[in-house]
């Protein structure tokens, strides 16, 4: 021990330097975490705030061709510079470059430019330039210089009446954007799913034709419902039609960083702000608005823009399905082995083993998913129902029940082991207190030690949630997809499809950082997404955490 | 109980009134039942995963089946080629007279004959029988040269449908003596080139003649064959001439000589040169060649003597040399007798050899024999059909024996997966993985060796890392923190452990890899600064006069330590460059300059390559999965042992780290060990972040620098893309059987060592 003033200084506990070292590993590993987290949290919100744009002016070099000395846009990261090597970085180590983002991928074809620092003459943030988000393309980087409207003059950016009048187009236009979303999605939608239904019901009933005139009969029946909904569906789309030409009518002047000019039609902007002139409460808004619509709203452009609700809501759906799944099947295997089994060599054997399951890598539960749920399940489903749609597999595809079951499976250890330390840790007497008032062996596990141990269950589920919303590998086999058109529960007739595909927040992540097309583009998305996932995740721990210890503490300080 | 006057007056009354429900009863004898089956019913069904996976992975290491359909006549004649069609419902016979004939082998259908030659005037001395393109080569005694297209269009129908050959002759140029008896005799087309090869008997000598001929694509169609060149090849060739091959491409001709030696002529231009001469059976007493025969592919000869003795010569590039040269690659177990027959599977490797009763199924690449039969027969011609699914034998008695193959997986076998193998153009016997290739006559390489090591090496670099972090942790933690500190660092750690993997995996790839792809120098700076500026501390500390000392409680060393190991860092990051310009130069070749970059260093000085995604970033990431579990377990070790024995350690006098390093440390063994097994088995299957943060190729190195494939990374990549019961297929539930059963018995070991330890603390 160390050493106390009435011993003297020349008293030392030996071996104290390296109780200092030990310290290493945890300040180490806390340090580790905190900077994953404090990374994930910065960059993740980073993704919404809106940044200020920089006019960057070039040094003229002379041999580059270059049409422009000038670049506008928005300062993404400053790093070392990658393609220089050895001694030229030794002999000259401040060399730096700039990530911009220049926007306006229509018309520059990059979104994103390195810039030497040694290359930039000045910096100025230039005053009223406009951050215009479309549908497609990403943003614009711009001056507003007209409004084309048809069958009206130009209105100069410069007239009092401009931004009101952009706003209310563009209000139209949104309006205009959602009937249209709403006609060829859910309408045509409809009318599709009811062609195709016919369709299948005439292949059918050629297939197993018995009397030929009521087969006809039918056949023409159907002939003509099918001509009917066809009407009804040229209807509708000559209505989106209608609307695509007039989002296309009005368009936005916009003057780029280069002195070129380019049109945008008011019906592909989303939404305009003036980086350079906002104030705190201003980029305040924007980030709010931007963060509304990362949650709410569907991915565009190849998933690197827009929202990421789908693959909330398919996550959600996924967990939930899984914990309806995982919950019964669970608590039951725990209360049979800690309640019924005889507690032998045996018992204690099948224990190890479950538990060990908790360690068995979850990939090998998806090759098994694969394998059991999709390929042998799924193809006899499809061969006893749904025979007349081979060889297009219905449940003989990954989908959304076969990678909730995966995934209930991958968490049943950890729902029984946590069911059974709930169960042993219910005292005994409480169990003989209730078999000695006359309750059943039953009553006494319904009545006292279910309720009792119900939230180190709850415990178990909220870890298996935990899980299974953070688990990828074993579903890329078995019906995550990048990018999926419906919702797996809908106002379509079954509203809930379990065979269907969906989108999942780990695998978006996966998919954004490493099947994207532009990978600077996806970047702030996937840290975004990041953020969120974890954030969920562990909220969901520490909800379990926060149970057990009250649990704890209840039963420590229990009067039993 | 307490009026005994009822009692007295009605007994039943009183008993009923005790009497359990009969509902209760029966409902608690059902949950009783209902709880039991279901129990074991979820853990059966939980434990047979493990079932199915291996119920999906036998059928690999199955052998070929074997058995007899159909037996029919054949139409008499002395045949010299069985074929079969693509579905092996028709056969067809090529006779010494020039005659072909059509057998179905299913229905009773009367054979039909065609004659190829005008009856009498010549017979066939020679011929070659192509199944991939389904042509028949021969030449006749009178020096013609013929070519025989085969089509079999409508076996596909139904079975009592006739099947309708067709067939067209083409007669191909004549290239060596009108007159003279063709002895040998072969022709390779590729679409552009097409190389004929005639062996003649002129007198007493022997000529070997070719022809490149070369045919125009206009519009119309295929325009005129036209001989581009000529060539005569005798003089190069001493002894008897007496098989000759020309390969699918036209790119070679192989002419074997009776007394058992190889001449490999290479096309060059429009001109034959000769490569190699060798004498594949050198080693034994009976030296010539009875066989010789391409494998699919056209790159692996199969050869064998009158004894047998099979062997498989195959082209590769011998170290040093630019040429492709024949090299004895593999053998097969020798046959009784010298073989008469052999047919070439088209869709793979094996081939069927045999001859008298002796059939012998086997796969050229790793050397096994599928399946041998004895059919009790005298066996003369065997043929393959284009499916792999039927045999057919022609015996001396003139009866066609049709059987049925099942062979699904005939590239599986124990030493496919866990042997070196020397593939087909490969230098020396490998590990390899790589499971598709660009042609059909691609071997699919499918071992599991580069897999495993992957796997280990990945497991490795993130132990390396995790193991010193994770138990210094624990120990401080359970040792030397405050009491109450506990409480804190568990929540932390099991937040850690919860993060998902494909989190890790893509900070790894994306953000960490980039930035420490040019800082490796500043990284080994700040793990060799770390702890010694740690150490360095405790020992100045430790010197200091006790007045100072008591400033810092006991037990929070770790926080005075936050500065200096941040110092300690930044001193590393810092002083990286410094270090790499002095210690990591190598002079660039291109410019002769002295460069000082680690990234040019590591290759130039180990011969290893360097990765920007490599298994250091993986180790790293990894440690986030790894040090949370073996903290967590080595911890609950290290603070489960009684408190006794500590207290009684401290009372003689041992100072708080020889309490530790002593007492706790030892007792806690197995359950330290058992945590670390655990997580090592995380490591194993750790799939996301290998996935994402290693470049994902299959290579058998421990080079730090480079990335690597893990079992479970190579399931997530290929079995999406895996066809439904292919080899490949099962190949992955192997791979999936093995991370099982290594990660369940790892775990296994750990749980029953940390309940030993348990038992052991309740005795103390």
């Amino acid at each position: 021990m160390g050493s106390t003033s009435g011993f003297g200084q020349s008293v030392r506990a030996p071996g104290e330097p390296w109780v200092w070292f030990t310290a290493v590993g945890l300040t180490v590993g806390l340090a580790m975490i905190l900077a994953l987290l404090a990374l994930v949290l910065v960059e993740g919100l980073k993704a919404f705030w809106p940044r200020r744009v920089v006019e960057i002016s070039l040094r003229p070099t002379g041999t580059e061709t270059e049409p422009s000395r000038v670049l506008v846009g928005e300062r993404i990261r400053v790093r070392p510079k990658a393609t220089l090597q050895g001694s030229d970085r030794a002999a000259n180590p401040a060399h730096r470059e700039w990530q911009l983002f220049l926007g306006n991928k229509d018309v520059f074809g990059l979104s994103f430019r390195y810039v030497d620092v040694a290359d930039i003459a000045a910096v100025r943030q230039p005053g009223g330039i406009w951050r215009i988000e479309r549908t497609e393309y990403g943003p614009l980087l711009g001056w507003p210089v007209a409004l084309l409207q048809p069958a009206l003059d130009p209105l100069p950016a410069s007239d009092p009446r401009f931004e009101a009048t952009l706003n209310r187009l563009v209000e139209e236009a949104r309006r205009r954007r959602a009937e249209i979303r709403k006609l060829e999605k859910h309408d045509i939608g409809r009318l599709n799913r009811q062609m195709e239904e016919l369709h299948l019901r005439m292949r059918q009933a050629s297939s197993r034709r018995l009397d030929e005139g009521a087969y006809e009969r039918q056949r023409q029946a159907w002939a003509n419902q099918i001509a009917e909904l066809e009407t009804a569906y040229n209807q509708l789309a000559s209505r989106a039609r209608e609307l695509r030409v007039l989002q296309e009518q009005a368009a936005l002047v916009c003057r780029l960083a280069d002195g070129r000019e380019t049109s945008v039609p008011i019906g592909r902007i989303l939404a305009w702000y003036r980086p350079n002139e906002l104030d705190f409460t201003g980029r305040l808004g924007v980030f709010l608005g931007r963060l509304r619509e990362f949650l709410s709203e569907e991915p565009r452009e190849a998933n690197t823009e827009g929202g990421i609700f789908p693959a909330i809501f398919g996550t959600f759906v996924m967990t939930v399905l899984m914990s309806v799944a995982v919950m019964p099947f669970g608590v039951l295997a725990a209360v049979y082995l800690r309640e019924y089994a005889r507690q032998g060599w045996f018992t204690r054997a099948v224990r190890i083993a479950v538990n060990n399951l908790a360690g068995v890598p979850s990939i090998v539960f998806g090759v098994f998913g694969l394998g059991f749920f999709v390929y042998f399940l799924g193809g006899q489903i499809d061969r006893l129902f749904f025979a007349d749609r081979l060889p297009t597999p219905t449940f003989g595809t990954g989908g959304l029940i076969w990678a909730s079951l995966t995934l209930a499976l991958l968490t049943v250890p950890v729902v029984v082991v946590a069911t059974e330390e709930a169960l042993a840790a219910v005292p005994r007497s409480v169990r003989e207190g209730s078999l000695a008032c006359g309750a059943s062996r039953w009553q006494t596990i319904q009545r006292v030690v279910l309720p009792a141990a119900a939230p180190g269950i709850l415990t178990g589920l909220i870890l298996a949630m935990a899980r299974g919303a953070g688990e990828v590998a074993p579903l890329m086999l078995v019906g995550v997809v990048k990018l999926a058109p419906e919702l797996p529960i809908n106002t379509t007739y079954p509203f809930i499809h379990l065979d269907q595909k969906f989108m999942h927040l780990g695998f978006h992540i996966y998919d954004l950082g490493f099947q994207s097309p532009d990978s600077d583009a996806a970047q702030p998305m996937v840290f975004a997404t990041t953020l969120f996932l974890l954030a969920l995740v562990i909220t969901l721990n520490l909800a379990a955490i926060g149970i057990r210890n009250h649990l704890r503490r209840k039963y420590a300080t229990g009067a039993f | 109980m307490t009026e005994p006057t009822v009692l007295e007056t009605s007994p039943a009354r009183t008993v009923r009134r005790y009497e359990t429900s009969p509902r209760t009863l029966w409902w608690d004898r059902f949950m009783n039942r209902f709880i039991t089956l279901g129990g074991i019913a979820v853990i059966t069904a939980v434990l047979g995963i493990f079932v199915f996976i291996l119920w999906q992975v036998l059928p690999l290491f199955r052998s070929a089946r074997v058995e007899r359909l159909n037996v029919r006549q054949a139409p008499v004649g002395l045949h010299r080629v069985l074929g079969l069609d693509e579905h092996g419902r028709v056969a067809f016979l090529l006779d010494a007279r020039g005659r072909l004939h059509f057998v179905d082998l299913v229905t009773e259908q009367p054979a039909q004959t065609y004659a190829l030659l005008t009856e009498g005037e010549t017979s066939i001395t020679s011929w070659r029988y192509h199944p991939g393109s389904q042509e028949l080569i021969f030449g006749t005694a009178d020096g013609q040269v013929g070519r025989v297209e085969l089509r079999f269009l409508s076996s596909e129908g139904p079975a009592n449908r006739p099947a309708l050959p067709r067939w067209t002759v083409q007669s191909l140029p004549e290239v060596g003596r009108r007159g003279q008896p063709v002895l040998a005799v072969d022709y390779g087309d590729s679409g552009t080139d097409k190389l004929l090869a005639v062996l003649q008997q002129v007198e007493d000598r022997q000529e070997l003649r070719g022809a490149l001929l070369t045919q125009t694509r206009g519009l119309l169609g295929a325009g005129q064959v036209r001989v581009a060149a000529t060539f005569d090849l005798s003089h190069q060739i001493t002894g008897r001439v007496h098989r000759i091959l020309v390969d699918r491409s036209a790119e070679s001709l192989v002419a074997a000589t009776e007394s058992g030696v190889i001449y490999y002529f290479v096309r060059e231009g429009s001109s034959l040169r000769l490569r190699q001469v060798f004498r594949p059976f050198e080693d034994r007493p009976q030296a010539e060649i009875v066989l010789i025969e391409y494998l699919l592919g056209d790159a692996t000869l199969v050869l064998s003597n009158p004894e047998g003795w099979i062997r498989l010569f195959s082209l590769y590039r011998p170290e040093g040399s630019a040429e492709r040269r024949f090299g004895w690659i593999r053998s097969m177990p020798p046959l009784e007798r010298a073989p008469r027959f052999y047919a070439a599977s088209q869709r793979n490797k094996a081939f069927v050899v045999g001859g008298a009763d002796q059939v012998r199924l086997c796969y050229g690449t790793t050397e096994a024999v599928r399946w041998e039969g004895r059919l009790g027969e005298d066996l003369q011609l065997g043929a393959m059909n284009q499916k792999y699914d039927r045999l057919a034998f022609l015996s001396a008695d003139g009866r066609l024996h049709l059987m049925r193959l099942e062979d699904p997986h005939p590239e599986a076998s124990w030493r496919a997966f866990f042997g070196r193998i020397w593939y087909e153009g490969a230098d020396r016997p490998r590990y390899e993985w790589q499971s598709t290739g660009g042609s059909d006559a691609f071997e699919p390489k499918l071992s599991m060796v580069p897999l495993i090591v992957g796997t280990l090496k990945g497991t490795f670099y993130a132990l390396l890392f995790a193991v010193p972090v994770a138990l210094l942790g624990a120990v401080y933690v359970s040792q030397f923190a405050p009491p109450g500190f506990r409480n804190v660092a568990k929540p932390v750690m099991e937040v850690m452990a919860s993060l998902p993997s494909v989190v890790l995996g893509f900070l790894g790839a994306l953000w960490l890899a980039p930035r420490i792809e040019t800082r490796i120098p500043s990284l080994l700076l700040t793990f060799l600064l770390v702890p010694l500026a740690a150490l360095t501390t405790g020992w100045i500390w430790s010197r200091l006069p006790v007045r100072w000392r008591t400033w810092l409680p006991f037990g929070w060393e770790f926080v005075a330590l936050v500065p200096v190991l941040v110092l300690a860092a930044w001193a590393g990051w810092v002083f990286g460059p410094v270090l790499e310009r002095w210690v990591f130069v190598v002079r660039d070749s291109a410019t002769g300059l002295e460069v000082a970059d680690f990234r040019l260093w590591w290759p130039w000085f180990t011969g290893a390559d360097f990765q920007q995604r490599n298994s250091v970033v993986v180790g790293f990431m990894m440690g986030f999965a790894v040090i949370p579990i073996i903290f967590t377990l080595a911890e609950d070790a290290m603070s489960n042992v009684p408190g006794t024995l500590r207290s009684a350690s401290l009372a003689l006098g041992a100072s708080r780290w020889q309490t530790a390093l002593y007492v706790v440390i030892p007792t806690a063994a197995a359950g330290i060990f058992s945590a670390l097994m655990v997580g090592l088995g995380r490591a194993v299957g750790e799939t996301m972040i290998v996935v994402m943060a290693t470049g994902n190729t299959p290579i058998l190195s421990f080079n730090p620098f480079s990335g690597m494939r893990t079992l479970s990374a190579n399931l997530a990549v290929e079995l999406p893309e895996a066809p439904h019961h292919s080899t490949l297929y099962r190949a992955l539930f192997l791979g999936a059987l093995l991370l099982f059963v290594f990660t369940f018995l790892i775990n296994t070991v750990a749980e029953v060592l940390r309940q030993r330890l348990r038992d052991r603390f309740k005795t103390v």
